[in-house]
């Protein structure tokens, strides 16, 4: 028995880093979430997430043999399970001596980890005033006669405590295959599963290979395979010692699970056909389920996990971890920057080949196209590992509005627009944060109640509009409601009253970035939804990490947009690219509205500028090469061609040489080892290893108001 | 004829120091070569609009945009031509790649504290102010430049200038 246990501790040693890392989150998320609990207590989501963490860290605990972590986390969870169940009101006070109790146990984490000294009065402390809740049934009822020695710990971990050499309830699964002749030799199972059954809560899953044609089956020969799962205090050798005369070695395969591995699939190559359930114990349960209560009733409490578990959720997330990996950002633009010289080395191949005679050298060129493909192929496929579509963001939004807007008693419609467009990893992991403040201020503060909106004329439901898209250089994201708009005195009155500097004839433009301003708040009351004030000054400053901007118009009883406009650094960016003189640039496709040669007749002057009359509106025409000082082959607006742009509503016609391609292209920096550059939005290469430049159709426009 | 003894110094501030000389026109430079990335030849570069004369444009570095200065405008020694011999020196400079066109890359040299002189007023094309010292080496005159200060400089425009 000390035997097996030696070998049992030995292969779990290896584990052990894992359950400490795991535990130190768990630990981090449950203060995390104590610590931003709003007054009037936790929300159901709040409650399970916490009592989750202390769950799983009792599990984690009681698998890796740290029976002393399990005393604290076990009064913990108990305490939080009758919280759930509205046995025990909240109360703030709890807040701390939770946050005490995730103390002892970072402390008895850190005893086992690196060897730190554990103070074992703390660990008695914390328990018995946990304990002293819940039996008083609220933490402001008069206290209890509680001392350390009156807490009931469960059987187990007693014993754990005590008893050195007794286990606590470990889980086991057991894969049974005995060899075909089991029954001549006359062993009889039931007998088998009965003693199992006297060790602890047992479950029996009978397995038919697949290939077996069930007509054939010999009663006297054995096909099946068992898998079981035992519930027990007992040791491995325990079980063992019951197979002792049964099953060979390898005919039993046996393993210690965590508790949180309630799912139980059927092997490949063997399909359930029935349970088997020992015959003390005539319940019939579906395999699904019989895996999970079984453990369930060997410790208690344990009906609440069923949810959580079900319908394979635990499976789905292991998949989900397979299905990805985390590469660090910059693993990725090197990857593209080596992608990018390929190209370009394939280019230069392909040219010096167009010198070689075709029918001489067939198969070089031969070759060379497909090395061209290959690396167009390899180009693009490495592009896109840095865009995600932003409506892995926007998807989380629907069911936040829904269970917000029915805790306000409000009607909100969530739209979403532009849920294709691309952003950057990085931006999208940077953004949500921002969002979810907006979204939130939104169904707060901004939209109405259905009875308000009725009496101002509007649709009893509200709109929420989440847009986004790419612009000129930048890819901007509109939060957008048809609320009650921005209140103009009240911001001022609120930013007197706050200290903030503002007077009253600042512009609305103004007066709206006052609440960006720490501290500022405007609603009536605080909600543990928002109003507290750390909403907007955190989405600016996010927003402003990312080098973004954040903008809002805002008109009374109409609602409220706010823009949030990020740069493209990191992006990729769809462009035409056109030809000016000798140099090339790439021109944003999305602000391109069409390119045309313009008719003789449709064009005109105005003032001495040069306008092009397109489908009734006079179009002001931009001549790339006088903006940027260069030669170009083409001066005269009819013998060119006009690219129409639009950006934001103002329009113009770039005039440019020729249209040349259309090209995916990395945004660079050119203020990495230069300057910026008026009218860029950066720079990329091409497939000739040329640099061309990215124009910033807005800041052409500054520039030709500036000429 | 350099010898260890040599180099070493004799007032102590002697640690040799190693120099890329270039020419600009006539006179030639020197910089510290460990600001220096690599060497190569001119090639097309892409013209950055309204940028002042002698900021040739930017060109790509293996995947980085790298700006390209001809000092021999800025200076104005030398004809500015642009051939197969015309030598590019990419260097690192406060964090920046910059690249360099100068009319050759002559050798690279170590020169001992007291193998350099401070630089007179009015001593060649380049403004004082950017000169460490003039270096001697075998009767040859060598302006060593302190290319940081340089290119950060203002007149350079290279930078975005913090004020």
């Amino acid at each position: 028995m000390t035997q097996s246990d030696q070998n049992n501790n030995i292969d779990l040693n290896q584990f052990n880093q894992v359950f400490f890392e795991e535990c130190a989150e768990h630990l981090a998320e449950m203060e995390q979430i104590l610590v931003s609990l709003p007054d009037e207590g936790p929300d159901e989501e709040q409650l399970n997430a916490i009592f989750r963490a202390a769950h799983s860290i009792k599990g984690g605990a009681g698998i890796f043999g740290f029976q002393d972590m399990t005393v604290v986390t076990h009064v913990l969870e108990s305490l939080l399970d009758r919280m759930r169940n509205h046995e025990i009101p909240f109360s703030t006070a709890m807040v701390d001596l939770f946050l005490e109790a995730g103390d002892v146990i970072s402390m008895q984490l850190a005893g086992h980890r690196d060897g730190a000294f554990v103070r074992q009065e703390a660990i008695e402390q914390i328990s018995a005033k946990l304990q002293q809740v819940i039996d008083a049934g609220s933490l402001d009822a008069p206290a209890g006669s509680a001392s350390a020695a009156m807490i009931p710990v469960p059987e187990e971990i007693a014993q754990s405590g005590t008893v050195a050499s007794e286990h606590s309830d470990q889980r086991y699964e057991l894969v049974f295959t005995p060899d075909p002749d089991i029954f001549r030799r006359g062993i009889r199972l039931e007998n088998l599963f009965a003693e199992l059954e006297e060790l602890g809560e047992l479950t029996v899953t009978a397995g038919l290979p697949a290939t077996t044609d069930f007509n054939s089956i010999d009663p006297e020969i054995c096909v099946c395979s068992w898998r079981m799962t035992l519930v027990t205090t007992a040791g491995e050798a325990d079980i063992r010692d019951i197979f002792e005369f049964v099953a060979d070695l390898d005919q039993l395969q046996l393993r210690t699970v965590s508790e949180n591995v309630r799912e139980i699939s059927a092997s490949d190559d063997s399909k359930a056909i029935a349970t088997v359930t020992p015959p003390e114990n005539t319940r019939l349960m579906p395999t699904g389920e019989s895996a999970a209560d079984p453990a369930g009733a060997a410790t208690g409490r344990r009906a609440y996990d069923k949810n959580e578990l079900a319908a394979g959720a635990y499976g789905r997330r292991t998949s989900e971890a397979e299905s990805s990996i985390r590469v660090g950002v910059t693993k990725v633009d090197q990857l593209i920057n080596q992608v990018g010289e390929l190209v370009i080395t394939q280019l230069m191949l392909a040219q010096t080949a167009t010198v070689l005679d075709p029918v001489l050298h067939e198969n070089l060129h031969r070759s060379l196209l497909q090395l061209e493909r290959n690396t167009r192929d390899l180009q693009q496929s490495v592009m896109s590992i840095r865009l995600v579509p932003i409506s892995i963001v926007f998807s989380r939004f629907p069911r936040m509005v829904r269970e917000l807007a029915a805790k306000l008693g409000k009607q909100v419609e969530l739209k979403t627009v532009g849920d294709t467009t691309e952003l950057d990893k990085g931006l999208i992991e940077k953004i949500t944060d921002p969002l979810t403040h907006l979204v939130r201020n939104c169904m707060d503060h901004a939209l109405e109640t259905p009875e308000a909106r009725i009496a101002a004329g509007k649709e009893p439901c509200g709109t929420i509009t989440l847009r986004a898209s790419q612009i000129g250089g930048r890819i901007v994201i509109d939060v957008i409601d048809d609320g009650a708009g921005l209140n103009r005195a009240k911001i001022l009155a609120k930013a007197a009253e706050r200290g903030i500097p503002a007077s009253d004839n600042m512009s609305d433009e103004e007066v709206w970035q006052l609440i960006f301003a720490p501290g500022f708040s405007t609603a009536e009351c605080v909600t543990d939804i928002s109003g507290r004030g750390v909403g907007m000054d955190v989405v600016l400053r996010n927003v402003q990490s990312m080098s973004g901007r954040v903008n809002i118009s805002s008109e009374p009883g109409n609602g409220t947009r706010v823009t949030i406009s990020l740069p493209l650094t990191l992006a990729i960016l769809d462009g035409l690219s056109v030809a000016v003189g000798q140099e090339k640039f790439i021109i944003p496709l999305n602000s391109i509205v069409e390119s045309l040669q313009p008719a003789p007749e449709s064009l005109k002057t105005v003032n001495g500028g040069n306008v092009v009359h397109v489908r009734g509106e006079y179009i002001p025409i931009i001549a790339l090469y006088e903006l940027f000082n260069m030669d170009a082959l083409v001066k005269e607006p009819g013998k060119g061609i006009l690219i129409l742009i639009d950006v934001e509503g103002e329009k113009a016609a770039l005039l440019v040489d020729a249209l040349l391609d259309e090209h995916q292209v990395v945004i660079k920096s050119i203020e990495t080892n230069y300057r910026k550059v008026e009218g860029t939005a950066g720079a990329t290469i091409l497939g000739d290893g040329r640099v061309a430049l990215i124009l910033d159709v807005n800041s052409l426009f500054r520039m030709r108001k500036q000429k | 004829m350099q010898t260890g003894q040599e180099l070493i110094g004799k007032n102590g501030t002697g640690v040799a120091s190693e120099y890329l000389t270039f020419t600009l026109g006539s006179e030639e430079y020197g910089i510290d070569i460990l600001k220096v990335q690599e060497i190569r030849g001119y090639d097309t570069v892409t013209h950055i609009a309204n940028a002042p004369e002698f900021i040739k444009g930017v060109i790509n570095l293996r995947g980085v945009i790298v700006p390209i200065v001809d000092m021999r405008i800025k200076f104005k020694v030398g004809v500015p031509s642009y051939n197969e011999f015309t030598v590019v020196i990419i260097m690192n400079v406060l964090g920046r790649v910059i690249g360099m066109v100068v009319d050759g890359v002559s050798d690279v040299v170590a020169l001992s504290g007291d193998q350099i002189k401070p630089a007179p007023e009015m001593g060649a094309a380049m403004d004082t102010d950017y000169i460490t010292g003039l270096g001697t080496l075998n009767d040859q005159m060598l302006i060593l430049v302190d290319i940081e200060k340089l290119m950060s400089s203002e007149e350079m425009q290279v930078m975005e200038q913090v004020n």
